[in-house]
């Protein structure tokens, strides 16, 4: 019964955002359908993680035809979490666009709506094309999103990072199809249960697999084709930087766990490339945050060397490995969109992020700034937030599993997060009060300039980034929940046949 | 061997494309390397079956894959939209497509925030007159 | 208000009464085995006093300091969170619980620092990255130690055998937990934050770098001296930084003129003889530790805070402007010299009776004959230049002798201190009263019960004999002052290690902005070489890493097939040599061709006929957009085209060899062999590929005409946000046929006239067929999209050319119906299921409203296309005023 349901979540979104065409420029409408359906589909998925709560999975193949032949959407746990947090954020998100109102150009609600749509169904997905096809259906609205801006006023800038955006994604989905094609010539499946262990068993197929998992990996952002995060993220609007920056990469991952359990089945013998391409990652994307100038630079980088850490946990496929990347996974999509969201906000009521441009921040905004402290340590992994305790589990697990090197790594690349993220502070939150001391500076920053006329962050604006940081803060004290969900996740990984015998049967 | 031949030309003509500056020539080397993933797509329904799968033929063994024909005419459409939307950005940089335009602009400038303090470049007067060949 | 705090912190402290063991258990993270677990024993009782005592004793003299003016609110929020840190520290019986109260005192101190002004700020950042370095030094041992052992609980963990059996365990986890201790308690080489952060206020500074935070690492090290105490790598650690920190510290401080500095170096050299005694290991040993701990703490506090005072009254706390005034404060001033006289080791104060037992330790240091006479001869050298720094912050603060008269500070301002100072004369004179606290303490970091009996007079012996002279050679050096400085002063150390730090950071930072440039620019040609590049990676990989192919099934080959390879390959090179846009997308067209005639050749007559129209329509839009392009491509460089044509042809090579390895091996597939047989029967159609797409499949279809409706959004979003570029226009001779618009499309026109009902006819044939014969919603709505492009093409302008039909709406209602078709598919049981239905003898199913949505999306998305882009926006000659951009209105 929940199985056939399981539809639902992408079908909704889907009319909804039908219905929203149709209607025209309605922008109050649109919001509160918009917001309506997304909190219902948050709403629901939280009550699947409930389900899951002791493991097991569900499963229906689309249509009700035979297994092998229907489309099947399966949940377990770690598709339920998924589901919850991305819902989560895209209500945060969309929040955010009302507030610096983004939200109120014509095409936003669809465009979000179908979003919503692909981000679901390539979580639930367990049929290998099918996830091609929904991972389109999140392209397409997110080139939108991208380029979307008040009438004629995209900047150049913002063209050329679409331009770079589509291009990039565009490749990698024909990469993506083509290992797709490979498989089924190999496998002569494209069903994630008839595939189960067969790249464990025929390296042909791991080869096929191999492709697929790649273009993933771009999608994810890994080294070394992480530059287009870098140059496009920092590109478009705000808003839509913090929306992209949870979901995207994000689903990559998912991906790559879910095919690596159930395709290789965990298979040990790739798993030191992970290893190494992983820390590699997590070096050159913290070097690069460093020496980064605009605030969305910097974080646009850090996500590189956090995807590093996160993939790392399915690198070393322990249980204890993939809880620690499970919560981390969960932990940084909350506060890196708190991030993005509170250096937005800045952004959005000041004009720009270039470090060398603002200062003095903390004082006119301390909420804000308590709220990208918190945050900050959390990326940084000082505790007592969420991201200490999801350091803490990575490094236990990786010293368990023998990876020394890598815990090494990970505790560098800590100090130099935290090195960075002080760069952003005193640049941005701290620094002389200008008008105050008579403005010594070389260029008179813009802050100076607007200080008059600019507003500041109002309450809705800034709300997002707060509960976020606030979630992040539970999370740390509160570990104990999140971290059980990821441990039953991460079991349903390790060992994936729950989730096998659902599809099978469905 | 044929298809594979195939498949190789058009992805190696396809990336020389994709690696010039002109987003025309960009979109064309993208519409190069799709056709080369359907060719991969038909290639795995195995191409020594080709006739045409209709109703319920008496010798199964001879019938070409449905499967992969499916995807190809998904993939096909797909890329067909995501082609207009390229075509469009090519045409809404500055006055020529040249992807390098705009590649250097320090990020976070002013953005486009809601009072709209960001001032993009109108198309410039003064277009020089071409004649078509 | 702090008077409270103070009051409270005393009245926990008085809960703890000497003796005791006891603990608390509260559960935190089992998944992660870690527990908020906290147990006192004879070390934590210790430490935790002198954490509330001296903690109160400083909100206190605070609440004078800081005076009642100004906001200090968050300052005693600090102190109190910085306290309670501390004390979580010293009672925290699990691994995890006590880094995270490590790295909170790591926070505090920071904003304690940080709050003082804008020029304790880049202090306030090296303090926390320094001691952040060392947090992560403890965690790497956390999680050596939580992993050998088992377990995260502390006392566990210390008594599990590893580290008798594990040598290489011992050492990774004593160096680690040393480099933590060492960056905490400012030992060498991370010694140079504490004199960094004396920009702090005073109190912060009595606090954290006297009693407190400073001593988290001695802390730490006595807490795992139980097993690590003979392990030779942390011998040497400890003993070789303590002693030259201790040197290096009082060198440095019988240098300084800022009295605060002076403690500073002051405490580092202390801190150093501690870090040094704990290195020796020997019970003995450990004993004077922690006694020296107890005294250190009471004078160092009292000794900030009387320099305080002395600050406040004067004005100023440094030596050379302190000489030209002339203090009257005789509390002060006996206070002082008490407390300077335990610090010197003068007997009768707590101060001697450690010194003594600390050089009685260091002569028993277990090693080669040489060690225990260089450990002692370094320690009495450390304790002769403390004697003379005492004597210097002494008479340097007192011996003014001209100027202003300075009057003694009120009785409240100096009564904590003073308190503090007396507080080290009383065990000094009859030190058996700390016997009972120290012996639990020594215990505890022991590993074994050790009698602590404290005496002020232990004999004639060796060390009575060094305290004798190292107080006879300092008296000597404070009466020859004038001379040392001048030997010192031009003493300079090679090294700073805040220039260090600050150089570390710098290069970090260029080194980062390296890796960033090699990122890219935002230009889509590196980016998209990269991932080419790996490709070839992986197919060389495969190359090596596969053993054995499975054989080729049948015939993948036909002759026919090598036509139409030549065909692709002269299109290709074609395309790719072309000079001018048109060319190219003539060429383009010419491959899609011959892509057409591939799917036909091989099967796929429905694939084929998509292709031929979608082949149809780019072009048409690509032609729409080239009146907005240059005609000519630009020249590259070879050296660009150079490496492109290598990426190429290795991608190219990749790709065929993963076609021909990875293809064509095996028989058909189950899937394919249930679609063939069952199909028709299944689902009453005869177009297998078409049942796959609108009732097996529908899910991907419904994705498929969801992309291609909201790319027509994303067109319409795009020139929403920004205008196209300008139209260019050809100056034609206004003479010529060819220049007047409707005269040169009367063929066109006409032909569409008639052409026009047979195109709509033959979409709706096909729509409605699809699901038996070639055909269905694609290839219809397309073709009724080429009917639209017959009419664009045939009108003399482009505003005669639009269609006024409202393409979004028709995208929206497309996705409606598509989506809505699948609702009813609940009726069978499941989304998308397909219904079948019977009227008036017809057989319709649900597929067919499927295929309305797709029809219907269709030619939204190419209406939008060619209204929007058709649109007449602008058309510049060179002699034209630019128009006023007009309003766009939607539909």
């Amino acid at each position: 019964m929940i199985g056939s349901l399981l539809a639902l979540l992408v079908a909704v979104p889907l009319v909804a955002a039908g219905v929203l065409m149709m209607t025209g420029h309605r922008p109050r409408l649109h919001a509160t359908v918009l917001l309506t359906i997304l909190i219902g589909s948050t709403g629901s998925s939280a009550l699947l993680v409930y389900a899951f709560a002791d493991g097991g999975a569900v499963a229906h193949g689309v249509g009700s035809w035979p297994f092998g032949i229907a489309i099947p959407f399966a949940a377990d746990m770690f598709a339920a979490l998924m589901l919850t947090v991305t819902g989560l954020l895209a209500v945060t998100c969309v929040v955010f666009a009302i507030a610096s109102r983004k939200a109120s150009a014509r095409f936003f609600a669809p465009l979000m709506l179908v979003l919503l749509a692909g981000v679901n169904g390539v979580l639930l997905t367990a049929d290998l094309f099918n996830l091609f096809v929904f991972i389109e259906v999140m392209l397409l609205p997110s080139y939108g999103l991208f380029v979307l801006a008040a009438q004629g006023k995209a900047a150049l800038r913002q063209i050329a990072g679409a331009r770079l955006y589509v291009t990039l994604n565009l490749l990698t989905s024909t990469i993506f199809l083509a290992g797709v094609g490979f498989i089924y010539g190999t496998a002569g499946t494209v069903n994630l249960a008839e595939l189960a262990a067969a790249a464990k068993a025929d390296d042909t197929v791991a080869i096929a697999v191999l492709v697929c998992l790649f273009a993933l990996g771009i999608k994810a952002s890994i080294v070394p084709v992480h530059g287009w995060l870098a140059r496009t993220y920092p590109a478009t609007s705000p808003a839509i930087t913090a929306l992209f920056s949870g979901l995207h990469t994000k689903v990559a991952i998912y991906a790559i766990y879910r095919i690596y359990a159930v395709v290789f089945d965990g298979d040990t013998r790739w798993l030191w490339i992970g290893v190494l391409i992983f820390s590699a990652t997590m070096i050159i994307g913290v070097f690069g945050a460093v020496g980064a100038g605009t605030t969305r630079s910097i974080l646009a980088f850090h996500m590189v060397s956090q995807i590093g850490y996160i993939l790392l946990g399915v690198a070393l496929f322990t249980e204890a490995g993939l809880t620690a990347g499970i919560f981390y996974l969960l932990h940084h999509m909350i506060v890196k969109a708190s991030l993005f969201l509170s250096t937005g906000a800045i952004e959005v009521r000041y004009g720009t992020g270039t470090i060398g441009q603002l200062s003095g921040i903390a004082k006119r905004e301390p909420v804000i700034a308590v709220a990208f402290f918190i945050a900050a340590l959390s990326l940084a992994g000082l505790p007592p937030f969420s991201g200490f305790v999801a350091k803490l589990s990575l490094i236990i697990a990786s010293v368990d599993a023998g990876q020394i090197a890598a815990a090494v790594v990970m505790l560098l690349v800590s100090l130099i997060t935290l090195l960075s993220m002080l760069k952003i502070w005193s640049g941005v939150f701290w620094g002389k009060d200008e008008v105050a001391d008579g403005g010594q500076l070389g260029t008179a920053p813009v802050l100076t300039a607007t200080r008059e006329k600019t507003q500041r962050v109002g309450a809705l604006l800034a709300a997002p980034a707060v509960l976020l940081a606030a979630i992040t803060v539970g999370f740390g004290l509160g570990a104990e929940l999140l971290l059980s969900l990821s441990q039953t996740a991460a079991a349903g990984l390790a060992d994936p046949t729950a989730y096998i015998e659902a599809v099978i049967n469905s | 061997m044929t298809v594979a031949i195939t498949a190789g030309v058009l992805v190696a003509g396809a990336v020389y494309l994709f690696l010039k500056r002109e987003m025309l020539r960009v979109i064309l080397g993208f519409v190069l390397l799709g056709h080369a993933g359907n060719m991969i797509l038909m290639a795995a329904g195995g191409t020594s079956r080709r006739a045409e799968p209709f109703g319920t033929p008496e010798e199964p063994a001879t019938v070409a894959d449905p499967l992969p024909q499916a995807f190809v005419l998904t993939a096909i459409v797909i890329a067909f939209s995501i082609t207009i939307f390229m075509l469009v950005l090519s045409a809404t940089g500055t006055e020529n497509d040249d992807t390098t335009d705009g590649a250097n602009d320090p990020a976070n400038g002013p953005t486009d925030s809601a009072d709209g303090t960001s001032q993009p470049r109108p198309a410039r007067h003064g277009a020089r007159t071409e004649e078509h060949p | 208000m702090p008077l409270l705090l103070a009051a409270v912190l005393l009245g926990v402290a008085v809960g703890f009464a000497p003796g005791t063991t006891a603990e608390q258990y509260l559960p935190w993270m089992p998944t992660l085995d870690v527990g908020f677990a906290l147990r006192l024993d004879g070390l934590s009782l210790l430490f935790s006093l002198l954490v509330l005592v001296i903690g109160a004793g400083v909100l206190a003299y605070s609440a004078r300091y800081l005076g009642t003016s100004g906001n200090h609110g968050s300052f005693y929020l600090l102190m109190t969170a910085f306290a309670a840190a501390m004390l979580l520290l010293v009672l925290a019986d699990n691994l995890v619980v006590l880094f995270v109260a490590w790295e909170a005192t790591t926070l505090c101190s920071f904003f304690l620092i940080a709050r003082s002004g804008p020029k304790a700020r880049e202090p306030a950042i090296r303090t926390l990255l320094v001691t952040a370095a060392g947090g992560l030094s403890l965690l790497a041992a956390l999680a050596v130690i939580v992993v050998g052992t088992g377990t995260t609980g502390l006392s566990e963990a210390l008594a599990s055998p590893i580290w008798q059996e594990s040598a290489g365990f011992s050492i990774a986890v004593a160096a680690l937990l040393a480099g933590a201790a060492f960056t905490k308690s400012a030992q060498f080489p991370f010694q140079s934050w504490l004199p960094d952060s004396m920009v702090a206020i005073t109190p912060v500074s009595a606090y954290l770098h006297a009693a407190a935070m400073v001593k988290a690492g001695i802390y730490l090290l006595l807490r795992f001296s139980p097993v690590l105490a003979g392990e030779t790598v942390w011998m040497v650690l400890l003993i070789s930084a303590g002693l030259t920190t201790a040197l290096f510290g009082a060198i440095a401080a019988l240098r300084r003129t800022d009295l605060k500095e002076l403690l500073a170096y002051s405490t580092m050299s202390q801190l150093g003889l501690l870090v040094a005694m704990i290195g020796i290991g020997t019970p003995a040993a450990l004993t004077t530790a922690v006694v020296h701990t107890v005294a250190h703490a009471l004078f160092k506090s009292a000794l900030f805070m009387l320099i305080g005072v002395i600050d406040k009254r004067a004005g100023t706390r440094d030596i050379r402007e302190l000489a030209g005034l002339r203090l009257r404060m005789p509390v002060t001033a006996t206070v002082l010299g008490l407390a300077a006289a335990s610090m010197a080791g003068i007997p009768l104060l707590l101060g001697f009776v450690s010194k003594e037992l600390m050089f009685a330790a260091f002569l028993e240091t277990p090693g080669p004959g040489w060690v225990p006479v260089l450990v002692t001869a370094l320690g009495a050298a450390t304790a002769v230049l403390t004697f003379a720094y005492s004597g210097r912050i002494v008479l340097g603060a007192f011996s003014g002798r001209n100027g202003n008269t300075v009057r003694e500070a009120s009785a409240p301002f100096y009564s904590v201190p003073a308190l503090g100072a007396i507080a080290g004369l009383a065990p000094g004179i009859a030190p058996f009263v700390l016997d009972g606290l120290v012996s639990d303490a020594a215990s505890a970091t022991a590993g074994e019960a050790v009698q602590a009996e404290l005496v002020l007079w232990h004999g004639l012996n060796p060390a009575l004999a060094i305290s004798a002279v190292v107080l006879s050679v300092g008296t000597m050096l404070v009466l020859a002052r004038r001379r040392v400085d001048t030997v010192l002063a031009p003493v300079r150390f090679p090294f700073s290690g805040l220039a260090i730090v600050d150089a570390l950071r710098s290069v970090v930072v260029r080194f980062g902005a390296t890796v960033g440039e090699l990122a890219g620019s935002r230009a889509p040609r590196y980016h998209l070489a990269v991932p080419m590049i790996c490709v070839s990676a992986i197919a060389l990989i495969a190359v090596f890493t596969v053993d054995s192919l499975p054989p080729i099934v049948g015939s993948p080959a036909e002759p026919l097939d090598w036509t139409l390879v030549a065909l692709v390959l002269v299109g290709v090179v074609a395309a790719v040599r072309a000079q001018t846009r048109i060319a190219a997308i003539v060429v383009i067209g010419v491959v899609g061709f011959a892509m057409t005639l591939w799917y036909f050749v091989l099967g796929a007559a429905d694939v084929a006929l998509t292709q031929l129209l979608v082949e149809i329509l780019t072009v048409c839009v690509m032609v729409l957009l080239l009146r907005r392009l240059p005609a000519r491509f630009g020249k590259q460089p070879l050296r660009n085209r150079i490496p492109a044509g290598i990426i190429a042809i290795g991608a190219g090579l990749a790709t065929a060899a993963g076609v021909w390895a990875l293809t064509g091996r095996r028989e058909m597939s189950e899937a394919a062999s249930f679609f063939v047989r069952e199909g028709e029967t299944a689902t009453g159609g005869s177009n297998i590929v078409n049942t796959i797409l609108v009732d097996f499949r529908a899910m991907d279809t419904l994705g498929e005409l969801t992309v291609l409706g909201v790319a027509g959004i994303a067109v319409a979003a795009l020139l929403h946000s920004r205008h196209p570029t300008a139209v260019r226009s050809a100056h034609l001779d206004r003479g010529t046929p060819l220049a007047d618009a409707r005269a040169n499309s009367v063929f066109v026109r006409t032909t569409t006239r008639l052409l026009g009902p047979v195109i709509v006819a033959l979409s709706l044939l096909l729509l409605l067929r699809g699901h038996y014969e070639p055909g269905g919603g694609f290839i219809a709505a397309l073709i009724g999209g080429a009917g639209f492009t017959l009419l664009y093409l045939a009108a003399p302008t482009d505003s005669a050319a639009r269609v006024r039909w409202p393409y979004l709406t028709l995208i929206g209602a497309g996705i409606v119906i598509s989506a809505g078709t699948g609702y009813l598919g609940y009726l069978e049981g499941s989304f998308l299921t397909p219904l079948h239905v019977e009227i008036l003898g017809i057989k319709l199913t649900s597929a067919l409203l499927f295929d309305i949505g797709v029809y219907s999306s269709v030619i939204g998305i190419v209406l939008a296309a060619f209204n929007l882009l058709g649109r007449r926006h602008r058309i510049l000659h060179d002699d034209d005023q630019p128009p006023a951009s007009k309003e766009v209105s939607y539909r």
